[in-house]
């Protein structure tokens, strides 16, 4: 995992599940990277999304975090969109491969779960280097929502999704 | 009246039975079948008031054996079961007496003889000991544990060479001595060693060693012996073949280490003086310091032990407390990038003893502040390897601004050391540690308000970890909000118990009793305090109480090292520095009952007028109803809740605390024991001079002066105490002259030579 250049000894990446006991951390990456403010509601859904939301961990140290939720479907039987409202790693902590290990986290799980057609996820229009990052990881770059985050200067995004094969 | 028909005496012999197998129901009822026909038959009385105690009923039970006891004065089963009583309730002093009456009617009971001795051991009465088990072994010499016990009692006497005598007796009578490995056998021969090691002739030891070597199990404790011994005889290398091995099983064994360096003559216990930086040139010859050359052994030693060893830790942090100069750089410089690189939370922690040196403490800042401004450049520790090697971990640069700033905290750069934990907050604000660390350092700013902010940030990071809960519960006492520390201390508490807090007492927890006595000190609130403070007391009191049992077990199961190591400890228990910190804290509350009955200024009174004050005193005890209002409607609550358990505090106030008679006699019951064991603490005479002068006792306040004199004569608390005792002496009227020439005898110590005309 390491290919760019660090000690591999002094390098462990691990997955860990977020509870209501550790939840402080999250919410302290969230504020950190993400200029939002989440409200308690969003907290509250991701103590239920199971593996869908996930902390990690770089040399035991807590750096990195992705929550996702399920969309609500009509019918209980019809396929329904996975969305990954955030994915931050925590700037000094970045290209470690933190991201890439959160994110095959959650496509994996995905593709197990046979009721998940699609994941999907908005990016600011103007931030290259996160729209790469998923292009590479077989995302599709789809319309453009303007005005999808309203208070931002660039508050246009492009939305990107990946079908999932079943 | 004694002799019962013969029904009867059967049915006697079986309530004794009865007692022995704990069926204390059954035994009650067979005493009440007797007393039915026979009322006034003190024998069985007195059981009955014994199974009584044994079923929670503690009146009755003393009732029923007094009653007991005056129908049958002469019975050594009354007098037996009032010292069980007594000895249930923890009377050893009262148990005692009883047993001494019961042997004066039966004085070859081995039942009694036996408790008896226990009692006497408890109470650390030797003498009376050791007279109760010689008498044992004569009615028993093939017992075991009456040999034993004798010879630990001479041993814990300082009579080493009775005890050695004793025990060879009893070796010599031995019949068969165990062929198979017999723990026990093995375990009193170490014991025996162990004396002659104390008494001093190692070669004794040693010859003793050699000879019980093949019936010994603790195969480990030989050689720890043989090689201790081996030193003492200046063999110095068959020890150092011996230590090679113990390193070898553990090279992370300090012990076995620092033998191995005395082996090779190579052991200096520290190479730095802590007033080095008074004076930089120090003299080579000061016994605790290495030569250059020998430095240079000694590093040769562990560079040898690190190859070895690669995995031990303390092969790695010993070279730092030798190295000096040049080679105290070098070996830091590894030990450093080592701990950082892999993220070591206490490596400060196990840095900071080295900074007594101060060419150290420069020597580690100046590596720290050059790998920050290395790592934010390069990403490596070293500017100079720049283009060469991997690069470092982020959390590198994480550690090091962590490590600066518990630098600067300990050298109380405040400013900088704030400045360095926001810096790593904003490099990594998901670690806990930082905002511990922060707190910390805003507690050594004198800010116990922010101090704590950033404890319960901490704390909220990571809510499952007891300790930093814990921390933070101590940083809100420390700030005087002791509701908020209560509510967070119960959240680590039993669920089920009435009163959560009492599950803090229950498991001891003295950091919690003595945080909250001195912020209710701090709060004006004594009676709070004292039940504090005296919760503390109780505890140790407890300790002292456990060892009751081990003065059977251990000499049935032969854990004589243990057991007068035990004993040892007991007997200093209270010099223990919770137990100081609570006897400070409960006699200046003690005296200040006494200065001002109307209950004392606190903080926020400074600076009001005597009308203000009333005012405030009367608001708080309006607060103070107020409270107790909402105790009772708690304490109703709780009762009607079937699934809390036990009770709740029925004097949270510490009201009989407040209401004592003689607040002086409760702080000297504290100070006591620090009287016996901590001597030349001079807060031991500071604070009986404070309770002294006010019981008026002044030969006993002079003789604390003198004490406290003679360890410091510059303390300046001693200098206002001489003032006041001057005053005193000088304001009494009725001195007696025998008196006042004992004081006059000694004035010229206290207060110099031209003095003498008070």
């Amino acid at each position: 995992m390491s290919s760019n250049g660090t000690r591999a000894s002094s390098h462990r990446i691990a997955l860990g599940d977020i509870n209501p006991n550790n939840l402080g951390q999250l919410k302290r990456i969230n504020t950190v990277i993400f200029p939002i403010n989440y409200q308690p509601s969003f907290y509250k859904d991701v103590l239920e999304v199971g593996e869908f939301a996930k902390i990690a961990y770089f040399n035991d140290v807590c750096v990195a975090a992705v929550c996702c939720r399920k969309d609500p479907t009509p019918e209980a039987t019809a396929p329904h969109d996975l969305y990954i409202a955030t994915l931050g790693v925590l700037a000094p902590y970045r290209r470690l491969g933190l991201g890439t290990a959160l994110l095959e986290h959650i496509l994996e799980h995905a593709a197990e779960d046979k009721k998940i057609g699609k994941v999907y996820l908005h990016v600011q229009t103007t931030n290259e280097e996160a729209l790469a990052f998923y292009k590479k990881h077989g995302f599709e770059q789809k319309e453009k929502v303007a005005n999808y985050y309203p208070n931002f200067d660039d508050s246009d995004a492009y939305r990107l999704e990946k079908v999932l094969v079943q | 009246m004694r002799e019962l028909p013969q029904k009867e005496a059967n049915l006697f012999k079986q309530i004794l039975k009865n007692y022995e197998l704990k069926q204390y129901k059954k035994g009650l009822k067979g005493a009440e079948q007797i007393l039915k026909k026979f009322p006034e038959h003190g024998e069985t009385m007195a059981m009955k008031g014994l199974f009584y105690s044994h079923l929670d009923k503690k009146e009755e039970a003393y009732e029923f054996v007094k009653k007991g006891l005056r129908y049958d004065l002469k019975s050594h089963i009354c007098w037996h079961v009032f010292g069980l009583l007594y000895r249930a309730d923890k009377n050893y002093e009262e148990a005692l007496k009883c047993y001494t009456q019961a042997l004066r009617i039966d004085k070859d009971n081995m039942q009694i003889l036996r408790d008896y001795s226990l009692l006497q051991m408890q109470l650390r009465n030797y003498e009376a000991y050791i007279e109760t088990r010689h008498q044992l072994l004569e009615l028993r010499p093939q017992n075991r544990m009456y040999w034993i016990g004798l010879a630990v009692a001479y041993h814990m006497m300082g009579k080493n060479d009775l005890a050695v005598k004793v025990l060879s007796a009893y070796e010599d009578s031995l019949k068969d001595i165990p062929t198979k490995p017999d723990y026990e056998h093995s375990e009193m021969l170490l014991y025996h060693n162990s004396i002659l090691g104390e008494a001093g002739d190692m070669q004794v030891a040693l010859d003793h060693l050699d000879s019980i070597d093949k019936h010994v199990c603790d195969r480990r404790a030989v050689r720890e012996k043989r090689a201790q011994y081996l030193m003492a005889l200046d063999r110095y290398e068959e020890a150092e073949a011996i230590y090679r091995g113990l390193v070898k099983e553990n090279p992370d064994n300090f012990a076995y280490i620092e033998g191995l360096q005395k082996s090779l003559k190579l052991y200096f216990p520290t190479t730095t003086t802590t007033s080095s930086s008074s004076s930089p040139s120090t003299p080579a010859s000061a016994p605790a310091t290495a030569t250059a050359q020998e430095q240079e052994k000694i590093l040769a030693l562990f560079d040898e032990l690190q190859k070895l060893y690669p995995r031990s830790n303390a092969c790695k942090r010993l070279p730092l407390r030798v190295a000096t100069g040049e080679a105290f750089v070098r070996v830091a410089d590894a030990y450093f990038q080592h701990s950082l690189r892999k993220g070591v939370p206490s490596l400060f922690v196990n840095i900071k003893k080295l900074y007594a040196d101060s060419d150290k403490e420069k020597a580690c800042e100046k590596l720290v502040l050059d790998y920050e401004a290395s790592l934010k450049e390069h990403g490596r520790f070293d500017a100079k390897s720049s283009d060469s090697g991997e690069k470092e971990p982020p959390t590198a640069l994480l550690w090091t601004l962590y490590y600066i700033a518990q630098h600067y905290d300990y050298t109380r750069q405040t400013d900088k050391a704030l400045a360095y934990i926001e810096r790593a907050i904003a490099h990594t604000p998901t670690l806990v540690e930082l905002y511990m660390t922060k707190g910390r350092i805003l507690k050594h700013a004198g800010k116990p308000k922010e101090a704590m902010e950033a404890m319960n940030e901490a704390r909220e990071l990571d809510l499952q970890d007891r300790f930093i809960n814990s921390k933070c519960v101590k940083y809100m006492l420390r700030a005087d909000k002791v509701a908020d520390a209560e509510k967070t201390a119960t959240l680590f508490t039993r669920v089920d118990i009435a009163d959560p807090l009492n599950d803090l007492v229950d498991m001891q927890a003295m950091w919690y009793s003595l945080e909250s006595g001195e912020s209710h000190m701090r709060q004006g609130q004594m009676g709070k305090a004292l039940k504090r403070f005296h919760q503390v007391e109780k505890h140790f009191f407890d300790f002292t109480d456990d060892q009751f049992d081990f003065h059977t077990y251990c000499l049935r199961k032969m854990t004589l090292r243990s057991y007068v190591a035990l004993l040892r400890l007991e007997d200093q228990l209270r010099t223990h520095p919770y137990y100081v910190r609570a006897v400070k804290n409960a006699v200046q509350c003690y005296v200040m009952m006494v200065d001002k009955p109307e209950g004392c200024d606190t903080k926020e009174m400074e600076g009001m007028t005597e009308a203000e004050k009333k005012k405030h005193r009367n608001k708080q005890r309006k607060a103070e109803l107020k409270a107790q209002k909402e105790y009772e409607e708690r304490r109703a609550q709780i009762a009607a809740d079937p699934t809390k358990k036990g009770k709740l505090d029925e004097d949270p106030e510490g009201m009989k605390f407040l209401k004592t008679e003689d607040p002086l006699g409760e702080a000297l019951k504290f100070l006591r024991p620090l009287q016996e064991l901590a001597p030349n603490r001079i807060e031991t005479h500071l604070w009986g001079f404070e309770i002294y002068i006010r019981k008026k006792k002044l030969l006993l306040a002079l003789r604390a002066l003198l004490k406290a004199h003679a360890l410091d004569a510059n303390n300046e608390t001693l200098k206002k105490q001489l003032l006041r005792f001057a005053e005193d002496v000088k304001a009494a009227k009725d001195i007696k002259p025998s008196v006042k020439a004992v004081i006059d005898n000694h004035w010229a110590t206290l207060y110099g030579k031209e003095a003498v005309g008070h």
